[in-house]
């Protein structure tokens, strides 16, 4: 209730809208002064912009951009601007949770959590043998963390049956870099988008996804931008050529280069015959299968263009082809890696300044996990497979070499399936949200309705994922712990704790030494370790002499560099090495790379009469992922509040529809309801695309559970569905829409 | 004049150079002379619309996140593939001729001489939000917390000392800088301020430089948005208490001179009507209070000049109506006085509504509904003109059918939706014509018809009402506005 004075005007609040002029800020809202700053590394996408958060007393009041940080140079998205508001949100997670007879969650002890979590899934692992436990993590906790957490699943729990969230992310570039450099690990660095003379940005709308990364790209006065997307996005309009190609034509176009490469003599056939296997198949399967007018047919753009685009790659000083989720949520995701690849192993753009073939990552650690985690691979880029690479892994922990798994265990969707199927009984879900995020979530809700036992461990609840769970554990997350996050370009950033997590949440860390402890592994797992630097000290030394090597780093000198580029060995001193295979040696054992002979091959859910459109889908600058944190900051949700269909006008001409209808779309698997339509020129006649973030309109209920035999991660980006008009009418005209 | 070098009179000072990032690409090394200001450039070429600005401002400046001190708007144009996408960013415009401060009753905005920043006071507001139908860009904003007005000040106190506005120091483009702008060229030719999706510039003359695209194709996408405006019920009772005793004195009035014998009280009943008008026209306020204050504005404001007109329109008809009660013979000149001065303050009022911001306002027809309203109204007060009252009502139901067909039909997007929101309320005209079928059969009912009638059309006055404003994002902003 107002109080009299307000009701009258004596009171305007101006206490709290006073300014103050600030020692750091300068003149600015009262509300932001800070007491103390704390430097940082953003915890939204794998830019890794640094910033510093301003805490009064046990609240962050302020994010500021980090002056001069080489990544950000300053800056922040909108999500980073309001960072810190995600951190007070009402719905954090605070207290464990189980759910007891009556199907109710209820407040337990940490003692109690824990050790249910610990005898429900040995009780599981021992009746049904240890791979019926699942776990499922993430691309947002700290390296330390995931390092502590692989270690406790694979060599603790003994299940190889573990995965990440990444896997709906970058797996097909980590799967394309391994077969084509003997390893993951992007060669590039962000350097590169302000010093290439050509850039192709293929599948990634970086305007919209990773904004912070625009300002390098338009630092590059000299370069020439392409941008192959089959939308008008934001991108696409920073763009000097837009190339409008058609869904999942992205091979062919690639394969259509290479063309014009052999035939018009700009292969750089030195380089590509010293350092790389496969030149003379891919020779000849380029020139009997992918003319470019066959490139032109599949493509959807001219062979000129296609051409064009090829002359200008091949002719360039240094070339770079970045990309996003275009590439990779595609049944081929992987196999388009490789044939990135290629094109920057025959022209030789690789390992220069600006000549780069550059994933650029999701989530703010994906990196992290890939590196440290022991999931797709062992810690340090080590190989499953290798007898050698087992050994030294052995060796540095001091355990039987026997212990360490020789193959890799179920990736993401065939841990959901084994679900489904009854075959993994358990799981733990951490910091991740496949409610919203998994693709076809009518067979997610067949699995974890098949469950035994599902552990999910978040810094928020509920979530549309924690609903399901038996047993929620409150997490701390970015702001509340300290530890470190890789970037897109091998860049370790420090990462702090500004203020205690909430109630009687823990950090990620301190929860999984709790699951050693009480598996009575702790000494065993984690030696002498009780914060997380000590994590990140045995991770220098276990990658120590690899490729992603952290050994010669610090946190101290992480955070006063605003990050480290790894490799970056012990010793180590002047500026680091910002690229990878600048010798033009691979991670094979001989030192060659590989060409592969990769063919365009249509997607796999195609439309036909019943359902005749492709949907696309995909992000919007106001928002992170499922909306867990964004959704959760006024001024974001202000922004977007909802998700959108994007159709073209001649399609809903043919449909009579008009903007702001109400549509639902509908395909083999499912329905999604009441979504505002936008009809526009920006997506192509027979497309449509939708953003991803909005459990309410989750478009995650018509794609297809489809995934690339390599990378396991799945085609979110192309699938049939019809477009109908809502049954529930509402709000399309012009007619009193308040 | 002596001219004020921030950068270079801090440079010695470590901490200030510290602190501030004022990058001269991005803002003026100098103050700006005598004759120039400050003025806001944007590059739609470099806008990648990213809404960092619009969050940016948000956290400089404390605000809800359903207030917006800068926004970001969307265009989109050309035929796939060839469409084109592009973003407006906009806070205040810093104008020649500030509509906002011109209205205000209360001299709350300031047009800074030195720096052109039109400033606004909120220890001054009184909440009366008249600058927020004024400015054709929607710049300032209510905020119903507070109850009083705030909008953009280009952070001039950030500028002041050599740093940038928060603006211009999130963007990760440059796309928004602070330049200087000589006024008298400015005012020569300010087309630069124009730009598909933006008001025309001529409204206020706007200082904003907008660097558009060279092949720009695209206009807003949020043509369609015909959002009902508030319906300000006070200002309703309001207007058409007034109206309604400026035609009844006039009514009384004519009758009287006319040599009818009216009972001695006939004139409490208007005169109750706009005292208790004008004692309630405060509630609309966000800090009633304060309402005294109003008149303070009078050289530019029209609401300074309304409260003017009808507090001695009030004072001269309590005084005809004393007059009258005690059968005095200057009653004639007295009510004379008061017609004429209730006529005028009635044109005052509708002079309020009439500007650029609000194209279903800013028409002759507003001026002629407010008089129909009072002869409508006011013929009805007495018995005996049922023949001038029926063809008011004739008149007043032609205007709104012939202004509902023209709006429509308008190539105004404002005017448009203005029309098909009003077309949605038909209730104003079915009661204005039962009034009129009523006024053979029972004067006391075709007054209360008539009254009910008026009261439904100044509600749909106010809530077709379609600003001009900036192109919006295509998403309709979300999230709680407080009442």
């Amino acid at each position: 209730m107002k109080s009299l004075a307000r009701i009258l005007g004596f009171d305007t609040l101006g206490d709290s809208y006073a300014y103050r002029d600030d020692p750091v800020l300068g003149y600015t809202s009262a509300r932001r002064s800070a007491e103390r700053w704390v430097k940082s590394t953003c915890g939204y996408c794998s830019v890794g912009c640094g910033l510093e958060l301003g805490v009064r007393g046990r609240e962050i009041v302020a994010v500021k951009g980090w002056d001069k940080h080489p990544v950000s140079l300053g800056k922040l998205c909108p999500k980073g601007l309001s960072e810190h508001q995600m951190i007070s949100a009402p719905n954090r997670a605070k207290y464990p949770l189980l759910r007891g007879r009556g199907g109710k969650l209820a407040h337990v002890g940490w003692d109690e959590a824990i050790g249910t979590l610990v005898d429900r899934f040995t009780a599981v692992q021992k009746q049904n043998g240890p791979g019926a436990l699942g776990v499922i993590s993430t691309g947002q906790l700290l390296t330390e963390e995931f390092y502590a957490l692989g270690k406790l699943i694979q060599l603790g729990f003994g299940t190889r049956n573990y995965c990440g969230n990444t896997t709906l992310c970058m797996a097909s570039a980590v799967s394309g870099y391994k077969r084509s450099f003997g390893s993951d690990g992007p060669p590039g660095a962000y350097e590169d988008f302000r010093v290439a003379d050509v850039t192709l940005l293929i599948g990634a709308n970086i305007a919209d996804n990773h904004p912070i990364l625009c300002q390098h790209v338009e630092a590059n006065k000299a370069g020439f931008l392409i941008v192959a997307d089959p939308r008008v996005t934001k991108t696409a309009m920073m763009a000097s050529l837009h190339l409008p190609l058609k869904p999942r034509s992205d091979i062919a176009l690639l394969n259509g280069m290479a063309h014009v490469l052999f035939r018009e003599g700009l292969v750089r056939e030195d380089f590509a015959a010293a350092h790389a296997n496969g030149l003379e198949e891919l020779r000849s399967f380029i020139l009997a299968r992918y003319p470019v007018e066959r490139a032109a047919a599949l493509t959807g753009l001219s062979a000129e263009t296609i051409a064009d685009v090829a002359r200008r790659y091949g002719r360039a000083r240094a070339g770079m082809i970045a990309w996003t989720m275009g590439v990779n949520h595609s049944t081929q995701g992987a196999e388009t890696v490789s044939a990135i690849a290629n094109l920057s192993l025959l022209t030789g753009h690789i390992g220069r300044p600006g000549a780069s073939p550059f994933s650029i990552t999701g989530q703010c650690n994906a990196m992290g996990t890939r590196e440290a985690g022991f999931t797709s691979s062992l810690p340090g880029y080590r190989k499953f497979e290798k007898k050698e690479d087992r050994e030294e892994l052995a060796a540095l922990w001091g355990i039987e070499p026997a212990r360490i798994p020789d193959a890799r265990g179920l990736a993401y969707p065939d841990i959901i399936n084994a679900a489904a199927d009854g075959e993994v009984r358990a799981m733990w879900i951490i910091a991740t949200n496949p409610a919203v995020s998994y693709p076809n979530q009518e067979q997610l809700r067949r699995a974890f309705r098949s469950l035994d036992f599902l552990v999910v461990q978040d810094g928020f609840h509920p979530t549309p994922t924690s609903e399901y769970a038996h047993l929620v554990l409150p997490a701390a997350i970015w702001g509340e712990k300290e530890g470190t996050f890789t970037n897109s370009e091998r860049r370790a950033g420090k990462v702090n704790s500004a203020v205690p997590p909430p109630g009687e949440a823990r950090s990620d860390f301190d929860i999984f030494l709790a699951v050693a402890d009480r598996l009575g592994r702790r000494d065993e797992l984690f030696p002498g370790w009780f914060k997380p630097v000590d994590a990140f000290n045995e991770w220098r030394r276990v990658s120590r002499g690899r490729l992603c090597d952290y050994s010669g780093m610090t946190y101290e000198t992480i955070e006063a560099e605003g990050g480290l580029q790894w490799p970056y060995s012990d010793g180590f001193h002047g500026s680091p090495a910002s690229r990878l295979y600048s010798t033009a040696r691979f991670q094979f054992e001989d030192g060659r790379a590989r060409l592969f002979t990769v063919d365009c091959e249509p997607f796999p859910d195609q439309p036909d009469d019943v359902f005749p459109m492709i949907l696309n889908t995909g992000r919007t600058v106001e928002h992170w992922h499922t909306r867990t944190k964004t959704a959760q900051v006024a001024i974001l949700e202000r922004m977007a509040p909802n998700a959108w269909l994007e159709m073209n006008s001649s399609d809903a001409r043919a449909l009579t529809l008009s903007s702001h209808d109400r549509v639902d779309i509908v395909s083999r698997r499912g329905r999604v309801r009441d979504v505002e339509l936008r009809v526009t020129e920006i997506t192509a006649p027979g497309q449509v695309f939708m953003p991803f973030h909005f459990f309410e309109t989750n478009g995650n209920e018509v794609t297809q559970d489809a995934f690339d035999p390599i990378s396991r991660e799945p085609n979110f980006k192309q699938c049939a569905v019809r477009v109908e008009r809502s049954a529930r009418k509402q709000g399309n005209t012009l007619h009193g829409t308040d | 004049m002596a001219v004020e070098l921030p950068l270079l009179a801090n440079a010695g000072n470590h901490s200030f150079t510290l602190l501030t990032k004022g990058s001269p690409a991005l803002v003026p090394a100098r103050r700006p002379n005598s004759g120039e200001q400050y003025r806001f450039h944007f590059d739609m070429t470099k806008c990648i619309g990213c809404r960092c600005c619009v969050v940016a401002c948000n956290e400089q400046n404390g605000n809800p996140a359903h207030l917006n001190w800068r926004r970001v708007g969307e265009l989109e144009g050309g035929i796939y593939p060839a469409a084109q996408r592009w973003h407006l960013s906009m806070g205040c415009n810093h104008c020649l001729e500030p509509s906002c401060l011109i209205g205000c009753p209360v001299e709350a905005y300031t047009k800074d001489s030195a720096t052109g920043i039109v400033d606004h006071d909120p220890d001054q507001c009184i909440g009366c939000q008249y600058c927020t139908w004024n400015c054709s860009y929607g710049v300032p904003q209510f905020n119903a917390e507070r109850g009083v007005v705030g909008k953009c000040d280009m952070c001039h106190k950030r500028l002041n000392a050599g740093g940038e506005p928060a603006c211009v120091n999130a963007c990760p483009e440059g796309a928004i800088t602070i330049e200087i702008v000589d006024q008298a060229e400015w005012r020569q030719d300010y087309s630069a301020a124009n730009s598909p999706g933006m008001p025309p510039a001529r409204d206020s003359l706007s200082t904003t430089r907008i660097t558009l695209p060279a092949n720009l194709n695209a206009d807003r996408v949020d043509d369609w948005r015909a959002t009902r405006g508030q319906p300000h019920w006070s200002l309703v009772g309001f207007l058409v208490a007034t109206q309604f005793a400026a035609g009844a004195f006039f009514t009384i009035w004519l009758l009287e001179f006319s040599g009818a014998a009216l009972p001695a009280w006939s004139a409490l009943v208007p005169l109750l009507a706009a005292k208790l008008a004008l004692a309630a026209a405060p509630l609309h306020l966000g800090r009633p209070a304060f309402a005294w204050r109003a008149i303070q504005g009078w050289k530019t404001s029209w609401v300074s000049r309304e409260i003017l007109a009808m507090s001695l329109f009030a004072g001269l008809a309590a005084l005809y109506a004393l007059a009258m009660y005690f059968g005095r013979p200057e009653r004639v000149w007295a009510g004379a006085a008061t017609v004429v001065v209730g006529f005028a303050a009635v044109a005052v009022s509708a002079r309020i509504y009439m500007v650029p911001a609000r194209p279903s306002w800013n028409r002759p027809a507003t001026l002629a509904a407010f008089f129909l309203t009072a002869l409508v109204t006011g013929l009805r007060a007495m018995p005996g003109l049922a023949v001038p009252a029926g063809f008011a009502s004739v008149a007043a139901l032609a205007l709104r059918w012939r202004e509902t067909q023209s709006m429509a039909a308008s190539e105004s997007p404002e005017l448009r939706a203005s029309a098909s929101i009003a077309a949605g309320g038909r209730w104003h005209f079915y009661l204005g014509l039962a009034a009129l079928f009523a006024l053979p059969l029972d004067s006391l009912a075709s007054l209360v018809l008539a009254l009910a009638s008026e009261v439904m059309g100044r509600y749909v006055f106010f809530v077709s009402a379609v600003p001009r404003s900036m192109a919006s994002t295509f998403l309709k902003p979300g999230g709680e506005v407080p009442a």
